[in-house]
């Protein structure tokens, strides 16, 4: 990459913004570039109603769900509309509340014990606007309930399920006798298919584009709406490639 | 899940038995209240073959509205259909009746009316009310156009009472049938529960003595050992029997709880041991968990307790809800060979050792 991504840090509890910045810093390619911490959300620039500075001051926000008490969720739409990519990072893994933020057009749900090792990779994903699936992720994926989900197949579920397990993507392709280009493959689906339901933002625009381009899913394999006939498809452990 | 649906079954046949008798009531009344009308005043109308076709063509919404109303709650776009083919037969058969004569010789209101009960008595009160409102309204509105005098307005007032009253107290009277059938079902269902509660009480009772029996078997012996000094607390094998029958017996204390989600609480338990060893566990939940049977979790928690014990430093335990189950799994840093104990009681075991890392999955059905 040319130019070094651009991120802000958007949290309340300076320990934890210390925290992320040093885990910026201590990234080996100094990919991601730490341009703004603030406590709240006043301060960023080209968000209509908070600030007069017009255009995004970063490429990717990691924001804080929680600040100063209040979730910011319903901010999302906001700072995506004002051409920011959002990362969310939250103490909170309730899968509503993931799916909630996913849904207002943030890129990826990385939850405070999962930082370390997916906040960089997350935000370099989200700056590419390719997909990006934590474990908190796709454990919401895989509770939702919701009618209008999008239909995924019995790979797709299957790979999600054990990575959410905690297996490593390559154990997961050993696992289900495919490569681990094929999991990222499947899990990026899936994900994809998220971005084409629900609310409309640019972030999922820029999402589904991108997974298209890179092949990752096809324009006719996106669901925006889930019909109940589908709705069967469950991983199944005791299938026969094991 | 299962304790709802006798409740279900049972209000929902005698809500059925209601609607075979609205049913009954309504065809009953076409044929020989309105039919019996028709034909008796056969002379008096212009043309007896349109009041013919008119009766025809309500027979057939009734048969259309019983139809809509035995297959389940028709939506409100089939039964307002129904119901204001009604109404405009009706209005029709009302609009060709002789002048001044058109209510001792009127059969089609009192059907309408029926009809309205039949398509509608289980959707909004407010429904009904509307459409018989309508009917009344467009019954008048005949005999405003055909002139009205006094005695003609007290006799339509006389028959919207009788025939509308009729219609609203069976209507209601089913509506209160359909409460009543509810709760008889709900004190069948109480009293079904606490039949149940008695049964668990009694396999609660077993399963105590079952553990303590268990417990004869493997805590004891070692407890033994470790007094009489045959059992050296250095030995590491030693530590690995204390360890896990440490975990055994803070899950026989955990099974204690009936409390939803049992089987979590089961493998904090057993995952409390480990954490005493430095292991770092981590339990994740996706998805509403079905109950899994007390049998079943033992396979389950053994599994876990077994697995705990290998781990090196780190263990990742997830419970997913899965097609007619639930899939527990196990992901921990081991290099060691395990042994998994024997599956069964409906749980089926698969595991898969990667490098380090250790992965196996214990899978519940419910079929």
């Amino acid at each position: 990459m040319e130019h070094p991504v651009t991120v802000a840090i958007i949290e309340d509890h300076p320990v934890v913004a210390e925290g992320v910045a040093s885990w910026v810093r201590s990234d080996p390619g100094q990919r991601v570039r730490l341009v703004q911490t603030a406590r709240d959300l006043t301060g960023l620039s080209g968000v209509p109603g908070l600030s007069g500075v017009p255009g995004p001051s970063a490429d990717v926000i990691i924001l804080d769900l929680e600040l100063s008490g209040e979730l910011v969720t319903a901010q999302i739409p906001g700072l995506v509309a004002a051409g920011y990519r959002v990362v969310a990072f939250s103490g909170h893994s309730d899968p509503e509340i993931v799916m909630e933020t996913l849904d207002n057009g943030a890129h990826a749900y990385v939850s405070k014990e999962e930082g370390r090792d997916h906040l960089v990779e997350a935000v370099l994903a989200a700056a590419a606007d390719r997909p990006y699936v934590t474990r908190s992720q796709a454990r919401a994926i895989l509770a939702d309930q919701r009618p209008a989900r999008p239909a995924l197949s019995e790979q797709e579920r299957q790979a999600l399920l054990l990575w959410f397990q905690g297996m490593s993507k390559a154990s997961v392709g050993r696992r289900m006798s495919i490569s681990e280009n094929t999991v990222r493959q499947y899990i990026s689906r899936a994900r994809a298919k998220y971005a084409a339901t629900g609310r409309p933002a640019p972030s999922k625009d820029a999402l589904l584009t991108r997974a298209i381009e890179d092949g990752v899913i096809r324009p006719g394999e996106i669901t925006p709406y889930r019909s109940f006939a589908r709705a069967a498809a469950e991983p199944s452990l005791g299938a026969p490639d094991q | 899940m299962t304790a709802v649906q006798p409740t279900a079954m049972m209000s929902g046949r005698y809500q059925r038995a209601f609607t075979v008798a609205v049913v009954f009531l309504v065809a009953g009344w076409h044929l020989a209240g309105a039919g019996g009308q028709l034909l008796h005043n056969r002379a008096a109308y212009g043309s007896f073959a349109f009041q013919g076709a008119m009766w025809l063509v309500m027979a057939l919404a009734i048969t259309a509205g019983s139809v809509l109303v035995l297959r389940g709650a028709p939506g409100w776009r089939p039964a307002w259909a129904v119901a204001l083919i009604a109404l405009a037969a009706s209005t029709a058969a009302a609009a060709a009746s002789p002048a001044g004569q058109m209510l001792a010789v009127n059969w089609a209101w009192g059907s309408a009316g029926w009809i309205g009960v039949l398509v509608l008595f289980r959707r909004r009160f407010s429904e009904l009310a509307l459409f018989l409102a309508a009917e009344a309204l467009a019954t008048l509105g005949v005999l405003a156009w055909d002139g009205l005098n006094r005695a003609e307005l007290a006799g339509f007032l006389a028959v919207l009472a009788w025939s509308t009253g009729a219609q609203v107290a069976v209507a209601a009277g089913v509506r209160a049938l359909d409460v009543a059938a509810g709760h008889a079902a709900a004190a069948a269902r109480s009293e079904h529960a606490a039949r149940e509660r008695a049964a668990t009480a009694e396999i609660i009772a077993a399963a105590r003595h079952a553990r303590w029996l268990a417990l004869q078997e493997s805590a004891v012996p070692l407890i033994a050992e470790l007094a009489v000094g045959t059992a050296d607390p250095g030995d590491t094998q030693v530590r690995i029997r204390c360890a896990v029958q440490a975990a055994r017996l803070r899950r026989l204390m955990a099974e204690g709880d009936q409390v939803p989600g049992s089987l979590v609480h089961e493998l904090h338990a057993s995952a409390d041991v480990a954490e005493r060893r430095g292991i770092a566990v981590e339990i994740e939940t996706a998805g509403l968990l079905p109950q899994v049977p007390g049998p079943a979790r033992r396979v389950i928690t053994d599994a876990a307790i077994t697995i705990l014990t290998a781990a090196r430093s780190q263990a990742r335990i997830t419970l997913a809800a899965v097609t007619a189950g639930i899939a527990v799994s196990f992901v921990t840093d081991t290099g060691a060979v395990i042994h998994l104990p024997a599956a069964g009681e409906g749980v089926a075991i698969q595991q898969q050792q990667d490098g380090g890392m250790f992965w196996a999955e214990a899978r519940w059905n419910t079929l």
